[in-house]
């Protein structure tokens, strides 16, 4: 029995300050609506640069407070307008200096649902983000969104299954992995670790890499953001390497159940083996 | 590069010469390795001869020096497999009158292919005929690379067009030939239609074996330079020898690159793919069923969707491109004759058309900044069989608009019946019978002299203005009583009383076909 999400990922460049940049995505939100998108995410610090390029107290002033600051306020209000689950990538300040890289989830009501903390940090030239982010301590949060059961696992977190292995046993469905990534960093990794987790964890991906080079650094942004599913078969093409994009694609959520009842890998992982995993 | 140049004979190729199976080949060891090349055939008694070999030789020899001694046996193999050898032939009956039970055990172990010649016969036989075969594929091999190469670069020197590389690369590799971006979104493909429409038929299920083996003729090449990659061109069921469909899968993929390098950006593959279809869509030459495979394997989502057809006139295609992934609609866009271009949207059945078409238009006209731009809209298709109709429709009206006085009045969105009398003189613009009625009603001015011809525009004027004397003397620049000489006269020409409402439709409808015909 089929239940198709129509889910949606925006990819963008840096238009040079942050309230130009929250327009270009409530525009994105519009536009997806127009299309029927049930659940939209846009890419990691949304609106603003990828100021990680560089060490700057100066871009602490980024930060609001979630869910009381000004810009989830403001999204939650188009989201009850047009109906659409929203999941909002951006730097968090839970107290002065005690920062985060988060994502809020909306829901299709305008109704908070909660966040997740990016919970492991780089500290790699051009992605210095341990000067801005304290390490996450949401645990593992899955959604039950109007539009699916949804979690988010934030770019670097992507390198260690472990974050995508809870996520699904929470019972995602669908999760997202909203990101700032390179071209010479981790291009040959992009359309490799996603799908893999797909695989792993039996659910559907949505990646999201912003475009363009920003006058803060070298970093070459290549977008290519995409969906992919339990098979690890991409859903519809690839986003461009170097323009905005919406994508908006049908996610046949039964495909996970027929998968599951393929593979069955939640029924033969093995906990009681693992214990090394979390040995300190 | 030079992996596709060198020669080779495999194992097994070279068991089943004639020559050799006089000699009664019987395989021993390393079964599951007889398809390793062969590279040259080397024959030699001595003890260490590993540290002699470079690799890939087929090594022959009677093991008159290993007899007796197990353990320079089982050293002999393993010094082969250290030295990469590509098989060792043992003739019976010198030293070993039975496969030495050592040697057969270690060759195993190694993955050594071990044949033994239960009839021997002078290896010398065996060299000259293996060795000149070599030969033969190499000198084959090179001047096979050269002779594509050579109509490669005379194709590109010409300015030859894409498609026509692409022909010939299908006719030297006699199998189709798949030009994709790195999207797997074929691109151009060449070679015998029907066997093309059965790879594209199955694409997405081939674009998506990652990599691939070459075993079951499918070879591909990567194209790209710069430090970047762009696309590949993939041999579909190449039969040849798998090193002989690489160096062509080469020759095709470096002529590509020239190609692109030589032939800059003005229109890129995408964009010459998308207009490709799409003209074939509109002309109508190739029935539509037939181009669905194409449009599947161009990206475009076929699969229980609806089909919006739309033409913008003086719209660039990139630009417009930009808009469609801005928006999240999937569509192909092209340049038509004429300044048109057309843009195929692609929805999902259960989406509002008309609503996606207007909001498409209204950021059109943001994006571009231009206010102006008008889309012309043809109802949307739900079955493919009706989208080159679909097509013509919005160029007809596209068409319409571009002849219309007050095009920057229109909607974003215009359709067949915004555009009344001129749209349905458009689409009836070839009929013959509206042809030689707009002769007929105009044949007075039409084929006069000079002169008359030059009262042509006054008549589009005055019927345009609704037939306003004064309105139309301005916009001429003549005055009033100037004005009355020529309507007088076009009236003589054409035997008509223009004050008669019914006449003076007749003569107006007569002039829009007309003006139909020259546009």
């Amino acid at each position: 029995m089929s239940r198709v999400v129509r889910a949606a990922v925006f990819q963008t460049a840096w238009t040079g300050d942050k309230e130009s940049m929250i327009q270009v995505h409530e525009q994105a939100v519009r536009d997806a609506a127009a299309q029927g998108a049930e659940v939209l995410c846009f890419q990691e610090l949304f609106y603003g640069p990828y100021f990680c390029q560089v060490q700057d107290p100066a871009f602490y002033e980024y930060a609001e407070r979630i869910p009381d600051g000004p810009v989830v306020k403001r999204f939650q209000a188009l989201a009850k307008e047009l109906g659409i689950v929203l999941v909002l990538p951006m730097y968090e300040e839970e107290q002065p200096g005690v920062l985060y890289n988060t994502a809020a989830v909306i829901d299709a009501d305008g109704s908070y649902l909660g966040k997740y903390r990016k919970t492991h940090i780089p500290q790699v030239k051009g992605f210095w983000e341990k000067f801005y982010f304290r390490p996450g301590n949401s645990g593992w949060p899955v959604f039950d969104t109007k539009a699916g059961r949804i979690g988010v696992y934030i770019c670097y977190d992507r390198h260690f299954p472990e974050g995508w292995r809870a996520l699904g046993l929470a019972g995602a469905e669908i999760v997202f992995n909203p990101s700032a990534t390179s071209r010479g960093l981790s291009g040959y990794l992009w359309q490799l670790e996603q799908p893999a987790a797909a695989v792993a964890n039996e659910y559907f991906v949505g990646a999201i890499n912003r475009v363009g080079v920003e006058e803060l650094g070298d970093n070459d942004f290549y977008g290519t953001s995409y969906f992919v599913d339990p098979e690890a078969q991409f859903v519809g093409e690839v986003a461009s390497d170097k323009e905005t994009e919406l994508v908006v694609r049908d996610l046949d959520l039964a495909k996970l159940r027929e998968v599951r009842d393929r593979w069955q890998f939640y029924r033969d992982r093995a906990p009681g083996a693992y214990r090394p995993l979390t040995a300190p | 590069m030079s992996t596709a140049l060198e020669p080779a004979l495999s194992v097994r190729q070279v068991l089943t010469l004639d020559r050799v199976l006089a000699g009664e080949p019987e395989v021993v060891a390393g079964a599951g390795h007889l398809d390793r090349p062969v590279r040259w055939v080397h024959v030699a008694e001595a003890p260490d001869v590993g540290v002699m070999l470079s690799g890939g030789e087929m090594v022959l020899t009677t093991g008159v020096l290993l007899a007796g001694d197990v353990e320079k046996q089982a050293e002999y193999i393993r010094s082969l497999h250290r030295a990469e050898a590509a098989a060792v032939v043992l003739g019976l009956g010198r030293a070993f009158p039975t496969p030495p039970d050592v040697m057969r055990r270690a060759a195993e172990r190694c993955g050594l292919p071990l044949v033994v010649l239960h009839r021997p016969f002078p290896f010398a036989e065996l060299t000259e005929e293996v060795q000149s075969r070599l030969v033969r594929r190499k000198f084959a091999a090179v001047s096979l690379s050269e002779s594509v190469r050579t109509a490669l670069t005379g194709l590109i020197t010409a300015g030859a067009p894409l498609q026509r590389l692409l022909d010939e690369i299908a006719v030297h590799a006699a199998c189709p030939v798949v030009l994709t971006n790195l999207a797997h979104r074929v691109l151009a493909t060449a070679g015998e239609r029907s066997a093309v429409d059965d790879v594209l038929r199955d694409w997405e299920r081939i674009a998506r074996q990652a990599g691939g083996s070459e075993g079951d003729g499918w070879v591909r090449a990567e194209l790209g330079g710069r430090g970047e990659r762009w696309g590949r061109i993939v041999l579909c069921g190449y039969r040849g020898d798998s090193p002989i469909g690489r160096l062509l899968a080469e020759r095709a993929a470096e002529a590509l690159v020239l190609h692109r390098m030589l032939g800059g950006p003005a229109h890129s593959w995408e964009e010459q793919s998308a207009q490709g279809l799409l003209t074939d869509l509109v002309s109508g030459v190739v029935p539509a069923r037939q181009l669905l495979p194409r449009a599947r394997a161009a990206g475009l989502p076929v699969n229980r969707r609806t089909f919006v057809p739309l033409v913008v006139r003086d719209g660039e295609p990139a630009g417009l491109d930009r808009v469609l992934r801005l928006l999240g609609l999937s569509g192909l866009v092209a340049d038509l004759a004429d300044g048109a271009t057309a843009i195929l949207l692609s929805l999902a059945r259960d989406q509002d058309a008309e609503a996606l078409t207007a909001h498409f238009a209204a950021r059109l006209r943001t994006e571009s900044g231009t206010l102006g731009t008008v889309v012309a809209a043809a109802d949307a298709r739900t079955a493919w069989e009706d989208v080159p109709a679909g097509l013509r429709e919005a160029r007809h009206v596209a068409d319409a608009v571009a002849a219309h006085s007050a095009a920057q009045d229109l909607p974003a969105v215009v359709r067949l019946k915004d555009v009344h009398l001129r749209g349905l003189i458009r689409l009836l613009r070839d009929d013959p019978h509206v042809q030689s009625f707009a002769e007929r009603e105009l044949d007075g001015l039409l084929c006069g002299r000079h002169a008359e011809q030059e009262l042509l525009p006054v008549l589009r004027t005055y019927l345009a203005t609704g037939r306003n004397k004064s309105r139309t003397a301005q916009l001429h620049h003549v005055s009033r009583p100037a004005l009355y000489r020529r309507l007088e006269a076009i009236q003589a020409l054409l035997g008509v009383d223009l004050d008669d409402f019914e006449q003076a439709a007749s003569v107006h409808i007569a002039l829009l076909a007309h003006d139909a015909q020259q546009g």
